[in-house]
């Protein structure tokens, strides 16, 4: 048999169990978790574009207008400044002013009437609310309504934390224990065992076909947010963005989503073989890419976490107010260098196919104990 | 049906044979089977044993789906551990009850083909060949999860023959079939045991498969207790001594009244002298010879059966499994 005869195989083997990895029933909440991120950058794009238009067709001010209200303008001086806003209201309310207590134990409250007014202004970026009191503004509140800066560390941040720790780690694990155990639940993986395949060729046919769904799964559903990310934004600035990082940006972002499909997709795989319970190893791999930035430095490379976090174009966002314990456990120690992080993934993938391709040529057909 | 292709020499001396050799496999604390040790010719061979008796477990340990934990098996020269070489001469119908949720019988017997690295024009039409030779070609495009017990049964059987194996294992493969396709079935079995295939099939019913066995190879308790050519067997199932355990007060008169018959193989007396453990060869003859004793006046406080699972066996199989 040669080489090129098993290769084929292989991929015979993966063309049939395609449909086991993109369809099995056991296995569909992979696509919510893949889509997840997509649908909120589309869904936050939506109410951004359809507050932009109802806004703007109301009247937009200019930003330096808006840059130009100071602190305790009058009302008529701000409606100089910025002309007539979106939304104008006003009230009339008790402010408590201050409490006493009486010599009996009881209390005495005095209130004022205070005139109350708050004025809405959009710049095409910014909303401010404008509030009065007594005709004199109190208080300045902006929003950024369209910040692309903001919006992609904001996809940074989801990216990192949500899509390559929980969307593909979870993602992959749906789908390659499914590969083996699905089999052992259903009772047919004999019919693999009697084909006329080395078992190698068989796993490496599996993980093909596994490797294959979470691929077009989970890179599919980073370009979706990717995108959506994008358009509810200025053509101008995304187009100034494509022809500068953007395209890096996405390349690295797919191709560390790819990158982890291999690397998680590999530890499952072999997971699925050597245990029936998928929660055991979820979590002790969970535990274990937590632990990661504690680790003496050759453990650190024994991750997929850690190479695939180095691939990640931009800096996931660290809020500083974070506990320091929280901080350490979210950013990777000290990040490889693209290239090594590349053959780290593919060495640390390769090691564990070979420990999957002992496993799986020892294995036996026992329906009877699952 | 092209001619199979046998290693070297089909002369007697070089017949391809199954081999087992102190073969034993455990699960967990539970024996599957015990030291068994087998050269299984060309030919039809029949693997009878009562539920649990080891059958699945020897068949499964022949095609590599499970390892033996001591011993050796080769399957014309391969070694079951080589999946790649073995399969394409054997196949195997198992007893799992189970096919792919998605495939059509035809599928699924097509799917497996593809994995020979036929060409799919050649799969599709080998395939066909295959589901109609169990008279499945209505039900062909059907999905196999809605098929009946026996329409399931046969496509496995399909998918074992599809690539027209040198040997071919099956578990109980006549279970659930109705007598026309059980006839035709038998037939096949037939034609490609002439051929000089390897046919090995299993039951727990002796009656139903010693007459078209060339061979009859009975379990029990992972064990073989019997191996041979089918009369052969038989003989040696009706002279398998039984062994029973006779309680009685006065042992030494009844033995020496046992002692006359021929069937009699061997007595031991208690040191008690209040019974005795006596070989047979017969049972009725033995039965009979107790039931003159008695007559004639001797207490006989009880007889029980030594060794119950050889003696529960010949019951089973000589009864017909009823
Ligand atoms: N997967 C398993 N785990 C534990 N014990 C098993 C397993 N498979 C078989 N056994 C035990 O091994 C022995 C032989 O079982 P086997 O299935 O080989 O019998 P069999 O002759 O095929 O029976 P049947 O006629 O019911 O098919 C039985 O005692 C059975 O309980
Ligand atoms: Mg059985």
């Amino acid at each position: 048999m040669t080489t090129q005869f098993r290769m084929r195989q292989a991929w015979a083997i993966a063309r049939i169990e395609m449909r086991r990895a993109f369809f099995s029933r056991r296995a569909l909440w992979v696509y919510l978790l893949a889509l997840f991120p997509a649908v909120i950058f589309i869904g936050h794009g939506i109410a951004m574009t359809y507050r932009h238009n109802r806004w703007a067709g109301q009247g937009m001010t200019t930003a330096a207008a808006l840059d130009s209200i100071n602190p305790r303008d009058t009302a008529e001086e701000v409606l100089k400044k910025a002309g007539k806003p979106i939304s104008d209201r006003d009230w009339r309310r008790r402010k408590l002013m201050n409490e006493e207590e009486t010599e009996k134990g009881g209390r005495i409250r005095r209130y004022e009437m205070v005139e109350g007014r708050m004025m809405m202004y959009y710049d095409g970026r910014r909303r401010v609310n404008l509030f009065f009191e007594n005709g004199v503004l109190t208080e300045k509140n902006i929003r950024d309504e369209m910040n692309f800066d903001q919006d992609r560390q904001a996809y940074a941040g989801v990216f990192q934390y949500f899509y390559l720790r929980l969307a593909i780690f979870f993602g992959c694990l749906g789908i390659f224990m499914n590969l083996f155990r699905g089999e052992m639940l259903d009772k047919t993986l004999h019919y693999w065992f009697l084909a006329p395949a080395r078992r190698d060729v068989l796993l490496a046919g599996k993980y093909l076909a596994g490797l294959t769904a979470s691929t077009v799964i989970f890179t599919g559903g980073a370009a979706l947010s990717f995108a959506g990310m994008l358009w509810p934004h200025e053509s101008t600035a995304v187009a100034a963005y494509w022809s500068g990082p953007g395209m890096g940006h996405l390349f690295w972002y797919l191709a560390s989503a790819a990158l982890a499909c291999v690397g998680y997709g590999s530890v499952f795989l072999a997971a699925g073989l050597l245990l029936r319970n998928p929660i055991i190893p979820a979590a002790i791999l969970l535990l274990w890419e937590g632990i990661n930035g504690f680790l003496p430095d050759l453990l650190q490379k024994l991750s997929v976490l850690y190479y695939v976090q180095s691939l990640c174009p931009v800096p996931a966002p660290t809020d500083p107010s974070m506990p320091p314990l929280l901080l350490t456990l979210l950013s990777p120690a000290s990040p490889a260098a693209k290239e090594w992080a590349v053959l780290g993934v593919l060495a640390v993938t390769l090691l564990v196919l070979w420990a999957a391709a002992g496993a799986v040529r020892r294995i036996e057909i026992n329906y009877s104990t699952e | 049906m092209s001619a199979p292709q046998t290693n070297g020499n089909r002369g007697a001396a070089n017949r391809p044979l199954v081999i087992c050799e102190e073969v034993s496999k455990f699960y967990g604390e539970v024996l599957g089977v015990n030291r068994v040790t087998l050269a299984i010719p060309p030919g039809i061979t029949s693997l009878v044993g009562p539920n649990g008796s080891g059958k699945t477990t020897l068949m499964n340990l022949l095609t590599g789906l499970i390892h033996p934990d001591r011993g050796s098996i080769r399957v014309r020269d391969i070694s079951p551990r080589e999946p790649e070489r073995m399969m394409r001469l054997t196949g195997y119908a198992t007893q799992f009850d189970a096919a792919p949720r998605w495939a059509t019988g035809f599928q699924f017997v097509a799917t497996s083909l593809e994995l020979f690295g036929l060409p799919r024009a050649e799969a599709e039409s080998k395939a066909w060949k295959a589901l109609e030779r169990v008279s499945l070609t209505d039900a062909a495009h059907r999905k196999v999860a809605g098929y009946s017990k026996g329409m399931r049964q046969r496509v496995r059987l399909a998918q074992a023959i599809a690539h027209e194996p040198d040997v071919l294992v099956l578990d109980e493969p006549l279970n659930g079939l109705d007598p026309l396709v059980r006839a035709e079935t038998i037939a096949m079995f037939r034609e490609w045991g002439a051929q000089g295939r390897h046919v090995i099939l299993s039951s727990h019913v002796l009656q139903e498969v010693d007459v078209i066995s060339d061979q009859v190879i009975l379990i029990a308790n992972g064990m073989i207790v019997a191996e041979g050519e089918i009369r052969g067997v038989r003989d040696e199932i009706s002279e398998h001594p039984s062994q029973y355990i006779i309680r009685c007060r006065d042992a030494s008169r009844i033995a020496s009244l046992l002692f006359n018959e021929d069937h009699i193989t061997e007595i031991k007396l208690n040191d008690d002298r209040l019974g005795m453990l006596v070989m047979t060869r017969s049972r009725e003859d033995f039965s009979r010879a107790l039931g003159r004793i008695a007559l004639d006046g001797h207490v006989i406080d009880g007889v029980i059966p030594a060794d119950e699972n050889v003696d529960a066996l010949y019951e089973y199989l000589i009864g017909g499994g009823r």
